[in-house]
């Protein structure tokens, strides 16, 4: 197949630029590319389109079927080598199935007319290629359908269309249609055994391989047509404004037709004998070279075929004439195997009389060969087929004596031009073998062929004889050509003076030392002479039907009543109507739709009615008809102006729009093309057309073409861009998007663009009332104009206005003044639709940080849900911080305007911010934190926290507690501690030891210490080190750090108990009327000790220890030594010791190697059962742990954020609501297990 | 204007002067051209007039100028040939003949009559299939390098001229006439079918 070889190298290399593709169906590969090209450039898009074609056609042809509406789709694309490929790709998708001819054959009509030469051209050549595929696949089925009957109706329509173009005004049309015409006759003629066949043609199609039994092909009428395309192509070469490349190409066809179809080697020589001695004059000196050149060409391709002896007289004649030397030319002739040629000649000639017999292909040359005998019983030899040239060239070569032929050249000097004619210049050669006889009986032949050509001499005369009475016998047929031939003298002249003087003068130049004898009366005959003999013929058969009675129409009718005149004239139509196949066969449909527009649009009523119904039942096929008729009407519109309605044309139109879009499947440009070819749209076509547009299947058409209205009528274009505004607010999705994405193409325009600004802008303005306008709802439903604004309502006036916004920045500043100007619950809806836009936008968009900067009232919260979006995902870029800053330090001191950012500023700048912050709403802290908190793993992207997690908690428990309740700080640390990744027991640790080296000592000290406790009890060394070193700052100074102290004590014991002892007396005392409970125990402990440890505890502890003990008293001194001993052996390891392992800058991997917990802390988090851990508090808080972690990783959802926005506008609403939902924390030191439940 | 630039063919007979000056400076114009030749060997001018120096076409442009080289560096040198003969092997290896290239084209020019007609005769003995039309022109240029300059120039003028119109082969008649005119050279104009 061709598009192998051509296509094949393509294929590979944008294959391999698309490795990705590797790994799909072909069927999804398709499809793939089918998206592509539709969005892409022409010559991308034809890569991709040929990739498909070679994937359906050749890959995987059971694909062919599925995708082939899809690339036919293309034809009407805008770029002419996409609409060339679509006709290729029609060709390889026939030719692999002949079915398709079916659907496609319309298509390439379609295309056969398109505006673009080039692609007309293509067409062209395609159907050459099909006209023969389709009748081959007709021949094949033994049963004809109604479709391919169609099918063969219309490709033979189409080969007439292409025969008429032979009258094209362009050039290279005519020459497209000169080779079709040539394939035409090769395919419609039989082929004999001496036809040449070329080898790639040997499986063509011929008229010879066609069954006379054809249920529906015709053989006689496929010969007819052969025939008739012949004579087109014959008459077309004697035009004498003939272009040089329409003669060449004509003449290399018509070598081909003699050796493919050696039955018409007698016509073609002929021809060639024509042309050869009536060159165009029109010609350029260099063009005559070059035709002649190819004349010479083609006549030895010619005389090398073996029919072609025959003609070897007239064509080494001509190729002498055109300066070939005999040597050549006998080099060139075939060996004259009259063996072979007679067998050759004989199935040749009974083939053309059968032929003859059932038609009439051949009766030019039947007809003279038997007159011809008896005519011209001279020595010449007649050849078989014998021609009207033959006939006269006999008839002349006896008068043409050197007399005779003296006199004419003496007459015809008088004609002879001032200037010699360029074409005479370049063809002349001097006559070698004047006045040999071969030489006259050229000259007689040259001059019979001119005088045939004007329709004269004994040859064209006798033929007429023949034609008009078949009946009459040779004799007759002589004496009429004997009359008629005095009359060729004249004719000479008259050639002579009218334009190709050159030719006819350069053959008798040669003779002028010759003498000839002319007949006197040629020189008065000249005059009358530019009427033919036409006429006289017509006088003559007119004269013959003279005395008949005359005819008076008046006498023989009576006038037809009103109902008869309607019911016939209507019936008449209708016959028009059906005669629609018989129509196209002949050739003529052009004229009955012509007379069908005409018809229709004078008669009013049924009669339109039915010729709509006609075109709307078949439109495909019918729309010439259907655009005759709206032309008409047009046409009747502006000849009727002034104040003429144009009801008939809109009628018209409407009816032909609806009616196509009624029709369910319909994929073929159809309506794009009524639209755009009707002279003028109206209101009612161009409601159909929204409906069009209105409806999800056909969505994708009913744009295209609007678009293509809106740019190809740029008088009414707001009209109809108003039209695809509208749908951009539709109720249907599918509608919206398109026509959004359509409008979005049309932004592009500037002539445009302020209109659709001003609509999108118009449209969001109306967010501004209190309730939405009535137009949302259509005109016809009754809806109350108060009803509140929805979710929908409210988008339906972004949808534009959002779409143009990443397009043109400068738009967001209209949204903040229609922002600040809405109700709440459209605020809400803003916020929740700008998201992608506003992130498409990006950071760096000059228009949103200059909205950043002015900030005007009202819209800080779409100002904060702006900065949000922007820095969910990315780090605010530098330009972003400053901006802020600036609008916080300066203008709006709103605290919230610095979460997104918080990652950009300093850290100074984030711990002074800390005590607004933790104030917020819990949900927004949370969101700071995480911020702050993620950015340190680097989860939140690529920015860097500004503060470390340590830092972070160890800032929150040295905010002044007069900026902020204590409540928040707690609240805000809880988030901390919930942070196990974060907050590990390391990072507590570090919090604990620098906190506890403050001065004061900070409030939350101890609970924090507590907190760190319950979630780390392995820390249970470290704390017990950190209480000593408290004992030695004088916690009880603190009077809350102090409480925590005890209740740390509590909480620890007995490990505790050691540091108790370490307490002084008086304040061991305060902490046993805070926990008498704790006496005992202690006691106890003391009492286990060791004498030698007893022994160190002073004496006063003991006191305070055994103060309620009134029985153990005794006992005490006794023990007091013991207890002394070991309390000194000890205390140089508990007290000394913490300092050493405080200083050392790993105290942990001391006290706590990274045994089996330490790896699983990141795990924990996944693990859904409880770690080893046996605080009661730590399941939940590791749920929230995970849920926090789940948040964090689908970045903060946006409803959770944008939940309350007007509240977080107002911040003494965000506090209220606090208070409401927190109303159980009021004991600052309730222990973790509290606070974090909640 | 043709969406996709012609595909040209310009034909000499040895494929070494005309042809390559042609499509050296089509290419640089940015045509799509190649170049050809029609004789049956590559002949380049030898030590006298009846002494050629005749190469098969196979013979790469790089062989034929070592060649020379070794057989006569000066007279090569003066008459031009390893010049020219180190310009075309920078535009494409070897000589390459018109008749054993099947690929299509949109316009041949051709640089002398007889290659014209060797030409034409060889399309013409093609069979024909898809009939996609190719122009053959011809350009007379004698061959010597001056000639074969001036001639490239004319060509490549005419290659414009061609690529710039709306409807190639509508225009192409009046524009080879104006182009006669100009130039006071002939052109032969034909169309040929693949």
């Amino acid at each position: 197949m061709a598009s192998e070889d051509g296509e094949g190298p393509e294929l590979t290399s944008s294959g391999d630029a698309d490795t990705a593709m590797i790994d799909m169906t072909t069927s999804e590969k398709v499809v793939d590319l089918l998206n592509q090209a539709a969005l892409r450039t022409t010559e991308n898009k034809l890569v991709d389109l040929k990739q498909v074609q070679e994937l359906i056609i050749n890959k995987d042809p059971s694909l062919l079927d599925n995708f082939l509406d899809e690339i036919i789709a293309f034809q009407t694309d805008k770029s002419m080598e996409v609409r060339k490929f679509v006709i290729g790709f029609i060709e390889e998708a026939c030719k692999r199935d002949n079915e398709l001819l079916l659907k496609l054959i319309a298509n390439l009509n379609m295309l056969l007319k398109d505006e673009s030469v080039n692609v007309v051209k293509k067409a062209i050549l395609t159907l050459t290629q099909l006209y023969k595929v389709a009748l081959q696949w007709l021949m094949r089925s033994k049963v004809v359908s109604d479709m391919q009957e169609a099918c063969w109706d219309m490709v033979t329509q189409m080969k007439e269309e292409v025969l008429a173009m032979l009258d094209s005004d362009n050039d290279g049309i005519r020459t497209h249609a000169i080779k079709f015409t040539e394939s035409v006759i090769i395919t419609l003629s039989p082929r004999t055994p001496d036809s040449d066949v070329p080898k790639k043609q040997e499986g063509d199609i011929s008229l010879d391989k066609i069954p006379r039994d054809h249920s529906y092909i015709r053989y006689d009428t496929l010969c007819e047509e052969g025939k008739a395309a012949l004579d087109k192509l014959l008459k077309f070469m004697v035009h004498p404004a003939i272009s040089s490349i329409n003669l060449t190409t004509a003449l290399g066809s018509l070598a081909t037709l003699a050796r493919q179809r050696p039955m018409f080697m007698s016509e073609v020589v002929q021809a060639y004998e024509t042309l050869h001695a009536n060159l165009p004059p029109t010609l350029a000196k260099s063009q005559v070279s070059s035709v002649r050149k190819n004349l010479k060409l083609h006549l030895v391709a010619v005389l090398r075929h073996q029919s072609s002896l025959e003609f070897l007289a007239q064509i080494s004649t001509l190729l002498l004439d055109l300066g070939m030397n005999q040597n050549d030319i006998n080099r060139c002739t075939p060996a004259p195997q009259t063996q072979r040629k007679r067998t050759h000649a004989e199935p040749f000639h009974e083939g053309k009389k059968k032929i003859k017999i059932e038609t009439t292909l051949m009766e030019d040359d039947e007809d003279k060969e038997e007159p011809a005998p008896a005519l011209a019983p001279k020595p010449v030899a007649v050849p078989p087929t014998q021609s009207a040239i033959d006939v006269t060239a006999d008839f002349l070569f006896p008068l043409l004596t050197p007399d005779n032929v003296a006199n004419l050249v003496l007459i015809s000097m008088v004609y002879l031009p001032n200037v010699m004619p360029a074409s005479f210049q370049a063809t002349y050669t001097p006559v070698e073998s004047a006045g040999t006889e071969a030489q006259i009986k050229h000259l007689a032949r040259l001059m019979a062929t001119q005088i045939t050509s004007a329709g004269l001499g004994p040859g064209v005369e006798q033929l007429k004889a023949r034609e008009e009475d078949p009946n009459k016998d040779a004799g007759a047929g002589e004496g009429t050509s004997e009359d008629v031939g005095s009359a060729k003298d004249p004719i000479i002249k008259r050639k002579v003076s009218a334009v190709s003087l050159g030719q006819a003068i350069s053959v008798l130049g040669g003779y002028s030392g010759k003498s000839l004898t002319s007949q006197s009366d040629d020189v008065p005959q000249t005059k009358r002479l530019p009427e033919p003999i036409v006429p006289s013929v017509q006088a003559k058969s007119a004269s013959s039907s003279g005395r008949k009675k005359v005819f008076r129409l008046a006498d023989v009718v009576q006038p037809l009543n009103e109902a008869q005149m309607a019911k016939l004239t209507s019936s008449a139509v209708q016959r028009i109507l059906k005669a629609e196949k018989a129509i196209a066969r002949s050739g003529m449909s052009q004229v009955r739709v012509k007379l069908l527009a005409r018809l229709a649009t004078q008669f009013e009523g049924a009669m339109k009615q039915d010729v709509l119904e006609f075109i709307l039942g078949d439109i495909r096929n019918r729309s010439d008809l259907a655009f005759a008729l709206l032309y008409q009407e047009y046409n009747i519109y502006l000849s009727q102006q002034p104040g003429s309605s144009m009801d008939g044309y809109e009628y018209c139109l409407f009816t032909l729009l609806s009616g196509l879009q009624e029709k369910p499947e319909q994929r073929d440009g159809l309506f794009t093309k009524l639209v755009l070819e009707a002279p003028l749209i109206t209101e009612s076509a161009l409601e159909v057309i929204r409906r069009y547009c209105e409806d999800e299947t056909r969505v994708y058409l009913g744009m295209t073409t609007l678009k293509e209205l809106i740019l190809k009528r740029p008088s009414r274009q707001f009209q109809y861009l108003h039209v695809l505004l509208d749908l951009s607010s539709h109720e249907k999705e599918a509608v919206r998007t398109s026509a959004l994405s359509f409008i979005k193409r049309m932004y592009e325009k500037d002539q445009l663009r302020d209109y659709i600004e001003r609509f999108a802008l118009n449209y969001m303005q109306l967010l501004v009332h209190p309730n939405p306008p009535s137009m949302f709802f259509g005109a016809d439903k009754d809806i109350e104009i108060a009803s509140p604004w929805t979710e929908e309502t409210v988008m339906q006036c972004l949808y534009l206005y959002l779409t143009l916004l990443p397009l043109n920045h400068k738009l967001v500043h209209e949204l903040a003044a229609v922002y600040t100007e809405a109700i709440a619950d459209i605020k809400r809806s803003v916020l929740r639709v700008i998201e992608q836009p506003i992130r498409g936008m990006g950071m760096s968009s000059p228009e949103l940080l200059l909205l950043v900067e002015n900030c005007p009232k009202g819209a800080e919260t779409l100002v904060t849900r702006c900065l949000n979006i922007l820095t969910e995902k990315v780090a605010p870029s530098p330009e972003l911080v400053e901006r802020v800053r600036d609008l916080y330090h300066k203008r709006v001191a709103d605290i919230r305007f610095l979460i997104p950012v918080i990652n950009g500023l300093e850290k100074t700048e984030v711990i002074q911010a800390l005590p607004k912050l933790i104030k917020l709403n819990p949900t927004v802290v949370k969101e700071v934190f995480n911020r702050l908190l993620c950015a340190q793993h680097g989860e939140g992207g690529s920015s860097v926290s500004p503060v470390t997690p340590s830092e972070l908690l160890i800032a929150l428990h040295n905010i002044d507690s007069t900026k902020c309740d204590m409540k928040s700080i707690i609240k805000a640390t809880n988030l901390c501690f919930a942070e196990k990744n974060v907050y590990t027991s390391e990072v507590l640790a570090v919090v604990m030891q620098q906190l506890m080296e403050q001065s004061p000592l900070p409030m939350l000290l101890m609970r924090t210490v507590l907190q760190s406790l319950t979630m780390y009890p392995r820390l249970g060394g470290f704390v017990m080190n950190i209480l000593s070193r408290l004992i030695t700052k004088k916690v009880w100074k603190y009077p809350r750090v102090w409480e925590g102290f005890v209740r740390c004590c509590q909480r620890t014991k007995p490990q505790s108990f050691s540091v108790l002892l370490q307490l002084p007396a008086a304040q061991l005392n305060s902490m046993f009327d805070r926990c008498p409970e704790m006496r005992e125990p202690l006691l106890q402990h003391v009492h286990s000790l060791t004498p030698h440890q007893q022994a160190h505890i002073p004496s006063s502890l003991m006191a305070v220890l055994e103060a309620d003990n009134k029985e153990p008293e005794p006992e005490e001194p006794m023990e007091e030594p013991e207890v002394h001993r070991p309390q000194r052996t000890i205390s140089p390891q508990q007290v000394e010791e913490p300092p050493a392992m405080l200083r050392s800058p790993e105290p942990m991997r001391v006290q706590y190697p990274p045994s089996v917990e330490e790896p699983q802390e990141p795990m924990q988090i996944a693990t859904p059962g409880p770690p080893a851990q046996e605080e009661p508090d730590l399941p939940v808080s590791q749920q929230e742990e995970v849920m926090e972690h789940e948040q964090r990783s689908s970045p903060v959802s946006p409803k959770q954020e944008v939940e309350n926005p007007t509240q977080e506008a107002l911040p003494e609403h965000s506090n209220e609501e606090e208070r409401a939902n927190e109303p159980s924390e009021q004991n600052t030191m309730e222990t973790d297990t509290h606070t974090v439940d909640e | 204007m043709p969406s996709h630039p012609l595909r040209v063919a310009v034909v000499c007979s040895s494929n070494q002067n005309r042809s390559m000056e042609a499509h050296n400076i089509l290419s640089k114009r940015g045509f799509d051209v190649r170049s050809f030749g029609t004789g049956s060997h590559v002949k380049l001018p030898g030590p006298a007039p009846d002494k050629p120096n005749v190469y098969d076409f196979k013979i790469t442009y790089e062989q034929m100028y070592n060649d020379l080289v070794r057989k006569d560096k000066e007279l090569y040198t003066q008459n031009g040939i390893l010049h020219m003969l180190d310009r075309n092997k920078r535009i494409k290896a070897r000589p390459e003949r018109f008749q054993s290239c099947k690929d299509q084209f949109d316009l041949v020019i051709t640089c002398e009559e007889r290659v014209y007609d060797q030409v034409l005769e060889e399309l013409n003995s093609r069979e024909q299939e898809t009939f996609q039309p190719v122009h053959v022109i011809n350009v007379d240029i004698q061959d010597n390098h001056e000639e074969a300059t001036l001639g490239a120039f004319l060509i490549c003028e005419l290659c414009q001229c061609i690529q710039h119109t709306d409807d190639m082969e509508n225009e192409m008649d009046e524009l080879l006439q104006e182009f006669e005119e100009k130039s006071g050279r002939p052109f032969l104009h034909t169309v040929c079918f693949y």
